[in-house]
């Protein structure tokens, strides 16, 4: 008991000493944090804030391009950044009470989500002398119009392509990489005869097949999935499509579902079939091609491969505006926070700090100053400049809702359940075109 | 003869289960360590914990990033433990003080008091998240450099889960005591400090030590409420640069929690005995 009491006692005190530490500490940094405050606004030139979520390069190239801006114009710029996790929370509740920094890095979605009406963030149309609109693709301005106001100004547009790893190709005697479907089919036979049952010529999941299915319908039937809030496929439509990415399980181009969860993984760049090369092909987002060449264990076989086109009516496939900046209508020095978008996107010393950091700036003088720079990841370009190229849809806004996309939304479901033999061909398109036309209707 | 025999293999199958159960326990810990050593294929290549190429990069990069000068792994602690430790202190004091009240003193609404404070238990956080962060708004506490929000609710009492676990402690401390103390002439507060607090001794450490770990493990309260990148804790901090779509190095990440969890682990070493003797002591007294 007396040593139980001893132990609290010195644990209390020992604590309350750290405390003395610690409270010490903090009203010194806040001293530090209030005179660095009061510097900026002295100089009379305003202050702004800025915050962006992304990894460590993100970061270092925003704090350069901001501290230029400050040499440039003066006027100071707090920054606020983090990792994506918990970031889309936390902001949203800020732009619940009016608390959103001044210049706030927004991903496309957010614009319906937490401005629908244009509550939260100002129309940049306003700003159109400061901000140089023409260097934008109207296609991306369009898609950050909602409510009738520029919301925000598109950073970079993304899209889907291939990525192969030719080694593999190689070694089942396939020289050049898979351009149609009939290519698909053949390497899927190659690799199963040539290499054994664990080879596949391409690896992809529930939400990848969603997006490959959607190119598919696309490209054969010459319209956009989802227009005007209403889906234009029918049930049959969706069942040739679904029947499509059977077809690549029945023939071993892509793994089945049973296969896919049962190698454990949470995603195809932490697999051991991605790294050593058994997985041969993806489908992805054309920003991350860094990461999975630098997943693989050895990627001199990595290719960034050209779109395939299904069928004989369009390209099929869509773009989408991966991230935007937008200024909230809580900003005090709108011209400021203006400058300072026009500054990071379209002026050659902003542009080329920032790079291709936010991914393949859609700014045409942003793209330019940054290729000068030498701050374009090749690859990324290289991806980017195909998908490009080729889409020719725009991607409809509620695509992506945690109701569809999530691990256990609509679009997992179907394709899982269609996988294991759960459903008919038939059954998941029915699910999955009931699951989008309720998340059209509800949104 | 044959008894012992028959005995060794008993003590023989007893620690064999429980050596093998205890080392797949503790397994994923040597892996997490071992992984902080190995480079991002290799991370995900196997279960083994022994690296390959091991690199001491993790941990370099872990001590040596900082964003610019905004923050590194060593402010990141001070933060942490700028708030922590208020945070533990208060909400001991103030969880003893409501249960004092709830357990010893009879007034009117007691009851339905209580009442209405467990239900509060099952209130998740996500549902307060947003009136709590307008409320603080209003008082002009988002971004305060002292942490305000994060440590001065604790000063009122608002973690249920300790009080009633107190509550429970106290009714198995017998009132006879307290009448003893009161005949000797203390007051209410005195019996608290010098007769009550004593005996709970043990329940108390285990109050602070769970507020130590899920403090500084809290996620989404410094998210919400820090915004200037040099007050960021750890929690944050070790974050920063999980980026899902460039990639990011493991070994860095990984080397940054070891590093992040031993202040916790030496605390709650130090105070193990007299943790699990709080445990044990709801199971016997009941």
């Amino acid at each position: 008991m007396k040593k139980q009491i001893a132990l609290a006692l010195a644990a209390a005190m020992s604590v309350g000493m750290l405390a003395g530490c610690g409270g010490g500490a903090a009203s010194s940094t806040a001293g530090a944090a209030s005179e660095a405050a009061s510097t900026g606004s002295s100089g009379g030139s305003g202050s702004l804030t800025i915050s962006w979520w992304g990894g460590d390069s993100r970061h270092a190239a925003y704090q350069e391009a901001i501290k230029a801006f400050t040499e440039e114009t003066g006027v100071t710029v707090e920054p606020s950044y983090g990792a994506w996790s918990g970031w889309e929370e936390a902001k949203s509740t800020a732009l619940a009470a009016g608390q959103g920094e001044d210049v706030m890095q927004v991903n496309w979605n957010w614009l319906y989500q937490y401005s629908g009406e244009g509550q939260s963030f100002a129309d940049l149309n306003e700003f159109a002398d400061i901000i140089d609109l023409s260097q934008f693709p109207q296609s991306a301005l369009d898609a950050c119009t909602v409510a009738g106001e520029l919301q925000a100004i598109p950073v970079a547009m993304t899209g889907r392509t291939f990525y192969w790893n030719m080694n593999t190709y190689k070694a089942a005697g396939i020289e050049t990489a898979p351009a149609s479907y009939e290519d698909l089919i053949a390497a899927g036979k190659a690799f199963q005869e040539k290499l054994g049952d664990e080879y596949y010529p391409l690896c992809v999941g529930p939400y990848d097949r969603m997006i490959m299915m959607t190119f598919w319908l696309e490209s054969n039937y010459g319209k956009a999935w989802v227009e005007n809030k209403t889906c234009n496929y029918t049930v049959e439509e969706i069942t040739e499509g679904m029947n499509f990415i059977k077809s690549l399980e029945d023939n071993h181009v892509i793994p089945t579902m049973e296969n896919y969860y049962g190698a454990g993984f949470d995603s195809i760049d932490k697999s051991t079939q991605w790294i050593d090369g058994q997985y041969a092909g993806i489908f992805e987002w054309d920003s991350s091609a860094n990461k999975y060449n630098d997943a693989l264990a050895d990627n001199s076989g990595f290719t960034v491969g050209e779109e395939i086109k299904w069928g004989d009516k369009a390209n099929g496939g869509f773009a989408k505006v991966s991230m935007g900046l937008a200024i909230t209508e809580t900003c005090k020095d709108k011209e400021s926070a203006a400058k300072l978008i026009n500054f990071l996107l379209n002026e050659e010393k902003g542009a080329s700090i920032m790079g291709t950091e936010c991914g393949m700036v859609s700014s045409a003088a942003g793209q330019a100053a940054a290729e000068a720079a030498g701050k374009v990841k090749p690859l990324v370009k290289q991806a980017n400049d195909i998908v490009m190229g080729f889409v020719d849809f725009q991607l409809d806004p509620d695509y992506e809702s945690s109701k569809l996309k999530g691990s256990d939304g609509i679009y997992t479901d179907a394709f899982d359940g269609f996988s294991y033999g759960d459903y008919t061909a038939e059954e998941a398109a029915e699910i999955l075109l009931d699951g989008v036309n309720g998340v059209l209707a509800s949104a | 003869m044959k008894m012992s025999t028959a005995n060794k293999i008993g003590k023989f199958l007893q620690y064999f289960v429980l050596i093998a159960v205890g080392i797949i326990m503790i397994y994923p810990l040597i892996w997490m360590i071992g992984a902080t050593f190995k480079n991002n294929a290799e991370v995900f290549s196997g279960i083994g914990f022994i690296p390959m190429h091991p690199t001491l990069e993790g941990y370099k990069a872990a001590v040596t990033q900082n964003y610019g000068g905004n923050i590194n792994i060593w402010r990141a602690f001070i933060n942490t433990y700028s708030y922590v430790i208020p945070k533990v202190i208060f909400t001991v004091i103030s969880s003893v003080v409501a249960a004092y009240g709830f357990s010893r003193f009879k007034f009117k609404g007691r009851d339905l008091m209580f009442s209405i404070m467990i239900s509060t238990l099952f209130l998740p956080q996500v549902v307060l998240n947003v009136p709590q962060y307008l409320m603080y708004n209003t008082f002009g506490w988002i971004n305060s450099p002292l942490y305000l929000p994060l440590w001065v609710p604790t000063l009122f009492g608002t973690e249920t889960y300790f009080v009633y676990q107190l509550v429970q402690f106290m009714r198995s401390i017998p009132k006879d005591l307290d009448e003893a103390a009161a005949i000797d002439g203390c007051g209410p507060f005195k019996i608290l400090y010098k007769i009550i607090c004593p005996m709970l001794s043990p329940s108390l450490v285990a109050v602070a030590l769970f507020q130590f770990m899920w403090s500084c493990n809290d996620f989404m309260g410094p998210l919400l409420y820090v915004q200037t990148p040099s007050k960021y804790p750890m929690a944050i901090f070790v974050k920063l640069s999980m980026d899902a779509d460039a990639g990011f190095s493991w070994n860095r990440i990984l080397a940054l929690s070891l590093i992040s969890i031993i202040p916790q682990l030496i605390v709650f070493f130090c105070a193990q005995d007299s943790f699990i003797d709080g445990i044990a002591a709801g199971a016997v007294k009941g």
